[in-house]
């Protein structure tokens, strides 16, 4: 394409170099020419005008051989007929012949012609151009005996020129041509001139053809990219929902069946554990593949990045061993960010791991936070928003990764680790989180170099309720009889597992299929404390809306939902609105008792708030 | 000042009388006046020489050419003046006033013969078959004519030429000169 648009336009135009030049020599031309035919009219007008000269100059120097004899004996009649013998020449308009004296002895007047002047005294020069006086002396060996006097008429200026027809014709032709050669000239360059600019504008337009292909193919690939990650996210995200309820109605009834009827040193009883072990490993892998497909319910808290990352030192060398040593690189000043605490670190953890994957011989991980601007130019190239963010880098002096792994890093279940030692699933979670926290995430990666992974947080501009959400509970608290709570539940399994982990704790628990029946219950039991609400739920009100009609009539009731994942009737863009609870199945035993626990306890310890 | 041109106008009128009278004289002179034609005759003596081819051993170039006259007449007495100090195509000219006698060794290239009748016969005989232009003047008889016979016609001297004549006496007559002749004889 280069080579091509070079040769374009270098491309020789002929002629270029003479635009100025052609016009003056032709007109110099022109001009010569136009002088030479003057010259040569000149020229030949003089030498006619000679050669009549020298003929008349003949003529009347044969009259004066002839008339010798007739002026010594003075023998007029003879003068006359030899003068009279010019009258075949009929351009001699006048002749005459005197004596020695220089009187007038013979004379001849042609048709028109003018009288002859009466001496040879009175003889005047021609006195228009059309006419030539000659004289001649007569002479008789060295003595003159006369004269002879010849006027002509020269051939009229029209004839003469007549001569010069085909000369002039010649001449005026060639300036012609010279002129059309001048003109055809200008006109050539001018049209190459416009050739050369079009030429110009083409190559500067398909430039800008070729600028906007690229960056068009450039945007296609991103959005490919994008579609592909969302076309896998909502795939992964489905199976990973419908999973997660399977996953609660086998883990709780495993619960129920351990917590009922077995006795620990029972061989069932290590059965049942180790089918509920089994269960939360899958459970935590279908965790993993929401994360990924962005549909994790996450609880942003403003944060400070530079804490958040000192607080993991500690975790990280006990992660990693002592043949990697830790820097990190701590910017002041760091802008806050709203992100979900425990899913950051998650996220620094595996990519921690990954790093120590890379470097088996040991090496060094550096953690580095700064302040980053992102603009317009590379967040429109990268679909991400331009502006402010924290940046939070994390390297490693490993094996580094060449580009078409770089590429595909991001995407579930694309692992280089042997089969069975990861699952593929560490980046494309981290991916999901940060994209889901609406940041943005970018490899680096050199081979044998390392590999630089960074994660930019949009800087908090607004400043959030900020809660301490330390959610442990050290020991399961125990369900009170005055608190009852109403678990509103489509799915069957995952409404009698949830049931029967309430009243197991202790709690009175009534349940309902739907928001319709949930509010007629809420109608009927003014006791009812608490709503335990799934987040979708079939006809007509979902949980965020039965939870809100609920709320109108009993300001004071206590609201807990659980989702497989967050739809946005409970998370707005993939948040946690400020203040919703939110348990996600699959839930444990435990779990569910310390988040209900939880639930009544801050708001009596704060004083119910209205949502 | 308005003097001056009138006193400068007044000479060249004085010059044009003087000049129209001279003219008027000449042309009196010109006219063929019985005074007159003689002495035209007698120039014409010489001026024949252009017109007339002499051997060349009779008429070396530059030698004097010799104009004899035999006889007396009108014409004869006006030939000395006539000639006096002219030279004609070279040659100074002489004037031999002689008898028909002493013809032979006058080495005359022209020959006036001033004489009548049987005198003329004479002398033209004499100097037959020399290289001799033999001139008379109104021969009446052809035997009396020379080479030239003078003639008067309207008062105009003219001449006659007799080719026959030049020829026995070797000479050659230019035909410019023939061409002004009122008769020519010609050659046998």
């Amino acid at each position: 394409m280069d080579a091509e648009r070079r040769s374009f336009t270098t491309l020789p135009i002929l002629g270029m170099d003479r635009t100025n030049f052609m016009p003056g020599v032709a007109a110099a031309g022109v001009l010569l020419l136009v002088l030479v035919g003057v010259v040569i009219v000149l020229y030949n007008e003089q030498a006619y005008r000679d050669a009549k000269t020298q003929q008349v100059e003949a003529q009347s120097r044969i009259l004066a051989s002839t008339v010798t004899a007739a002026l010594a004996f003075d023998d007029r009649k003879a003068a006359q007929e030899a003068v009279n013998a010019l009258a075949v020449d009929p351009q001699i308009r006048a002749a005459a012949v005197y004596d020695a004296h220089g009187d007038l002895f013979a004379s001849y007047t042609g048709t028109g012609g003018p009288a002859v002047p009466k001496a040879v005294n009175d003889i005047s020069p021609a006195a228009e151009r059309e006419q030539l006086v000659v004289t001649t002396p007569v002479r008789q060996g060295s003595v003159a005996v006369g004269t002879i006097y010849v006027q002509t008429a020269i051939d009229p200026i029209s004839r003469r020129f007549q001569r010069y027809v085909a000369l002039t014709l010649l001449v005026t032709m060639a300036a012609l041509i010279f002129v059309l050669l001048g003109f055809a000239q200008r006109r050539l360059t001018e049209v190459n001139e416009r050739l050369r600019r079009q030429g110009e504008e083409l190559s500067d337009v398909n430039e800008n053809l070729r600028a906007q292909i690229e960056q068009r193919e450039n945007v296609e690939a991103t959005l490919r990219q994008v579609q592909k990650m969302e076309a896998m996210g909502q795939l992964t995200g489905g199976i990973a929902h419908d999973f997660n309820n399977l996953l609660q109605v086998i883990i709780g009834n495993l619960e129920v069946l351990r917590r009922r009827n077995l006795a620990p040193g029972d061989d069932a009883k290590r059965m049942v554990d180790a089918a509920i072990r089994g269960g939360q490993r899958a459970a935590t892998l279908t965790q993993r593949l929401l994360a990924f497909a962005r549909r994790q319910p996450l609880d942003p808290k403003p944060i400070d990045v530079n804490k958040l990352v000192a607080g993991m030192s500690e975790l990280l060398h006990r992660t990693l061993g002592e043949s990697i040593t830790i820097e990190t690189v701590l910017a002041g000043g760091i802008w806050r960010v709203a992100a979900d605490a425990n899913q950051l670190e998650n996220a620094l953890l595996n990519l921690a791991v990954n790093a120590r994957d890379a470097m088996p011989d040991g090496g060094r991980l550096t953690i580095e936070t700064a302040n980053a601007h992102l603009d317009e130019a590379y967040a429109d190239a990268n679909e991400v928003k331009a502006g402010q963010y924290a940046l939070i880098a994390v390297s490693d002096t490993g094996s580094g990764m060449p580009p078409d792994v770089v590429a595909k890093a991001f995407e579930p279940f694309f692992t280089t680790k042997d089969v069975g030692k990861g699952s593929g699933l560490g980046l494309s979670q981290v991916y999901g989180f940060i994209k889901q926290s609406g940041g943005h995430a970018k490899i680096y990666s050199e081979l044998s170099q390392g590999t630089t992974i960074k994660l930019y947080l949009p800087r908090l501009t607004v400043a959030a309720d900020a809660h301490d959400g330390t959610l442990d509970a050290a020991a399961l608290p125990a369900g009170d009889r005055d608190r009852l709570v109403l678990v509103v539940e489509d799915d069957e399994d995952v409404r009698a597992h949830a049931v029967s982990i309430l009243t197991e704790l202790g709690y009175p628990v009534l349940e309902a299929v739907d928001g319709a029946s949930a509010l007629q219950l809420l109608e009927a039991h003014a006791e009812i404390r608490m709503l335990f609400t799934d987040v979708g739920l079939p006809g007509g009100l979902n949980g965020r809306q039965l939870a809100d009609e609920a709320r109108k009539r009993r300001p004071e009731l206590f609201v807990l939902y659980t989702t497989g994942y967050a739809r946005n009737a409970i998370v707005h863009q993939g948040r946690l609105d400020p203040g919703v609870e939110l348990i996600t199945k699959p839930f444990t035993f435990s779990s569910l008792a310390t988040k209900v626990n939880a639930v009544f306890e801050r708001r009596d310890g704060r004083g119910a708030q209205a949502h | 000042m308005r003097q001056k041109p009138r006193s400068a106008g007044g000479v060249l009128r004085w010059l044009l009388v003087v000049a129209a009278w001279s003219a008027l004289a000449a042309a009196l002179a010109r006219a063929q006046a019985p005074a007159v034609e003689y002495a035209v005759k007698a120039t014409d003596l010489y001026k024949f020489v252009p017109f007339v081819e002499w051997p060349p051993e009779a008429l070396p170039p530059s030698d004097p050419l010799v104009i004899c006259v035999v006889g007396r007449d009108r014409v004869s007495d006006l030939v000395d003046e006539a000639v006096n100090g002219q030279t004609s195509a070279g040659h100074p000219i002489r004037v031999v006033h002689g008898q028909s006698g002493s013809l032979r060794d006058a080495h005359c290239n022209i020959l006036y013969v001033a004489l009548r009748g049987a005198a003329a016969v004479d002398a033209l005989d004499r100097v037959r078959g020399q290289p001799v232009l033999t001139v008379t003047d109104a021969a009446q008889e052809p035997r009396a004519a020379g080479v030239v016979n003078f003639v008067v016609i309207d008062n105009r001297v003219r001449f006659e030429i007799d080719q026959h004549a030049a020829a026995e006496n070797h000479l050659v007559i230019s035909s410019k000169l023939l061409s002004l002749a009122i008769r020519v004889t010609p050659r046998p």
